[in-house]
């Protein structure tokens, strides 16, 4: 925490900021959040018939409330990505993976979400991806804990 | 109906650095008052004040309220806090001048990136319920953003490296600028990725800094400011949150707020833009329509020197800086919020 | 998730714990207070401007806006007068580590002008407590002097050095001498 210290060397200090957030999370997003936990994906369809997902409370481009839940995937195309080589502990996974933009059949809008690739060569824009569930679900995004290629 | 008789009489920045050990408000107190001094206005007779920061940055609620004691709060006076950039408080301060009764303004922005890991604090400024638990950081996002670009056939990593290396030989005549040098595309395109495909020198630098700017209107601008830059047009605007719903490759509120603050992609001298990631330069330069002749940061940018919190703010002042000393006549500056550009703020800046 | 009721409340709420950790140097400032209340001493800064003696010292005065340094530091002596108090029964929210009512004081220094916040009191019942009672500082031994605790952020307080404040005994102030100075 600190050191003996001459004139010019200063102390160093650590604080921690922590805050438990407990969030309500209405119709739309609750809908999602425990459609994970059955292992479903779902969307929500705007006025022109498009699928936003994830669920979204809103379009987000005519700020119309959307109420319609669809189901959609499972297995999504990889729309965009990057790679993760150093992952940080707030990272979804302990080992390198993909951040990606993962629009699921059905769907026509993406979602961020994790790749569990293995290996950056695996990764393309196009390629085909399957979520995987986690087996407790905690009601949160990350209880689709990851997507992994469709080999 | 914007006012067109405000203008930049006073300004003034820390220099970039990694590591500042002094606290925000020490950072601040200095650099408000230089700012005070170049303006010429008596510190006790400025009609509002607007200061831009991020508490989540600062680490600890309400640190907010301590920067203020660098503008001398008491008597009281009345101000504003913005968390946001200060370009934000800027733009806060130019509609409260726009009421008429008050005549000068002071606005400062600051943040300290040191203390916390970037990677690890920015996924709190995301929608909650799907990206901020899944750690989701500004280099992953602006690495997706640059595939998306390089996909799209409208950039290749050469470009990005070209927007670095012009970036670092321009912030060579900049006193303030952290990262600056003679590098070329080759050595900066033989590096490994960090978040491909953006190499390290594609990311800003961690910075810690602090600015703050004196509006004034009118005649008290012209009487205290020998060539005030005027601010001929300011507005901003946002994007879609969710960055798969929306094209990464464009900036449409971008383009929305240069036509709103009244630029039409007529010349300007100089465009100082707030592209913290080298792709977004790319971006934005389209987004607004900068011409071909316009120099793009002379400054050196955010790539150069990012002090979050106040580098949307020193792009006004660096565009501000050439119209008062007459290198420039007509200058763009921008700032942006959030991730991946999703908002952004447009400031026309003129010359008498 | 861990919820308290049942499975209806389960769907409508997610927990998310946001937690961030910050690593930094101690402010010239504030270190040299630190190197200073190590060996038993209080100083703060006189503003060269409005002789106001803050401590700890900021670096500034944030009434005349002026800078302060090493040329403007004073010593203070370790006793001074409550200015405002509360009695805090503690609730068991996250991060809360009391569990038993404690005191929140604010003790205004004879040589200072601006009062430090969050002390102890001891030595004294928490109903006997009151604005205007003269107190002393209560030192830890030489040997179990930390800083812990003490950083840039919050009310920089005196840490794990001066434990706490104890009444002198003597009659107590009356307002006039920190009614400019309570909080």
């Amino acid at each position: 925490m600190c050191s003996d210290s001459g004139v010019t060397e200063l102390r160093t200090s650590e604080t921690k900021l922590e805050f438990p957030y407990t969030r309500t999370v209405g119709p739309i997003v609750g809908a999602f959040l425990t459609g994970l936990r059955d292992g479903k994906l779902l969307g929500t369809r705007n006025r022109d018939g498009r699928v936003l997902f994830p669920a979204v409370e809103y379009d987000p481009e005519t700020g119309e409330a959307l109420t319609e839940t669809v189901e959609v995937g499972p297995e999504g195309t990889v729309d965009g990505w990057t790679w993760v080589a150093h992952p940080t502990p707030k990272h979804p996974l302990d080992r390198p993976f993909a951040f990606a933009l993962i629009r699921p059949d059905g769907a026509d809008t993406a979602m961020v979400h994790a790749v569990d690739a293995g290996d950056e060569a695996t990764m393309s824009t196009g390629m085909r991806v399957a979520p995987r569930f986690r087996q407790e679900a905690k009601g949160i995004v990350t209880d689709l804990e990851a997507w992994e290629p469709v080999r | 109906m914007p006012a067109t008789d405000i203008a930049v009489i006073g300004f003034a920045q820390t220099p970039s650095v990694r590591d500042d050990a002094r606290s925000e408000v020490q950072l601040l107190v200095p650099t408000v008052a230089e700012a005070i001094e170049m303006s010429g206005v008596d510190r006790r007779e400025i009609g509002f004040t607007c200061a831009g920061s991020c508490d989540y940055l600062t680490g600890g609620p309400f640190a907010f309220v301590q920067n203020l004691e660098a503008a001398g709060a008491w008597p009281p006076i009345a101000e504003s806090h913005v968390e946001a950039d200060g370009a934000w408080a800027l733009y806060e301060a130019w509609v409260r001048l726009q009421e008429g009764d008050i005549d000068t303004a002071l606005v400062f922005g600051s943040g300290k990136s040191s203390p916390a890991n970037p990677l690890e604090l920015w996924p709190q400024q995301l929608d909650p319920y799907y990206l901020a638990p899944l750690g989701v950081d500004p280099a992953s996002l602006a690495g997706i953003q640059a595939r998306a670009l390089l996909e799209s056939g409208k950039a290749t990593e050469r470009d990005f490296a070209e927007v670095v290396a012009r970036s670092r030989r321009a912030a060579r005549s900049n006193p303030n600028a952290q990262l600056k040098g003679d590098v070329d595309a080759d050595a900066l395109l033989a590096e490994p990725y960090f978040s491909s495909p953006l190499r390290r020198h594609d990311l800003p630098p961690i910075t810690d800094g602090a600015a703050a700017v004196v509006l004034a209107r009118g005649d008290k601008a012209r009487q205290l400011c020998s060539r005030p830059a005027w601010i001929r047009g300011l507005d901003h605007r946002v994007d879609p949150h969710q960055p798969g719903m929306r094209d990464l490759t464009t900036a449409p509120s971008a383009t929305l707020a240069a036509r709103k603050a009244g630029y039409d992609g007529g010349p300007v001298d100089v465009a100082e833009l707030c592209a913290v990631f080298s792709p977004q330069e790319i971006i934005l330069r389209e987004a607004i329509g900068l011409p071909e002749a316009t120099e793009i940061n002379p400054s050196g940018g955010p790539l150069a020197g990012n002090p979050v919190m106040a580098a949307g703010l020193i792009r006004i002042i660096e565009a501000a800086a050439r119209i008062i000393d007459g290198s420039a006549n007509r200058a763009v500056a921008h700032a942006t919020g959030g991730q991946l550009l999703q908002q952004n703020l447009v400031c026309l800046l003129e010359g008498e | 998730m861990t919820t308290t009721s049942g499975d209806k409340k389960e769907n409508l709420v997610m927990e998310h714990l946001v937690s961030l950790t910050y690593h930094e140097k101690l402010t010239p400032t504030l270190n040299r207070f630190v190197d200073e209340l190590l060996a038993g001493r209080i100083v703060g800064h006189r503003c060269p401007s409005c002789s106001r003696v803050y401590v700890p010292p900021k670096g500034y005065c944030p009434l005349c806006v002026v800078a302060t340094g090493p040329e403007n530091e004073v010593q203070c002596r370790d006793r001074g007068i409550v200015t405002g108090f509360t009695i805090i029964t503690p609730v068991a929210y996250y991060g809360q580590k009391e569990t038993e009512p404690f005191v929140y004081a604010s003790v205004l220094l004879d040589d200072a002008d601006s009062p430090l916040g969050g002390q102890d009191i001891v030595g004294i019942p928490h109903e006997q407590i009151r604005m205007g009672m003269r107190v002393r500082a209560v030192w830890k031994p030489e040997g179990e002097r930390t800083v812990e605790g003490i950083s840039n952020r919050g009310w920089g307080g005196l840490g794990s050095v001066v434990e706490a404040f104890e009444p002198t005994g003597e009659p107590d102030a009356a307002p006039e001498e920190y009614m400019e100075h309570i909080f």
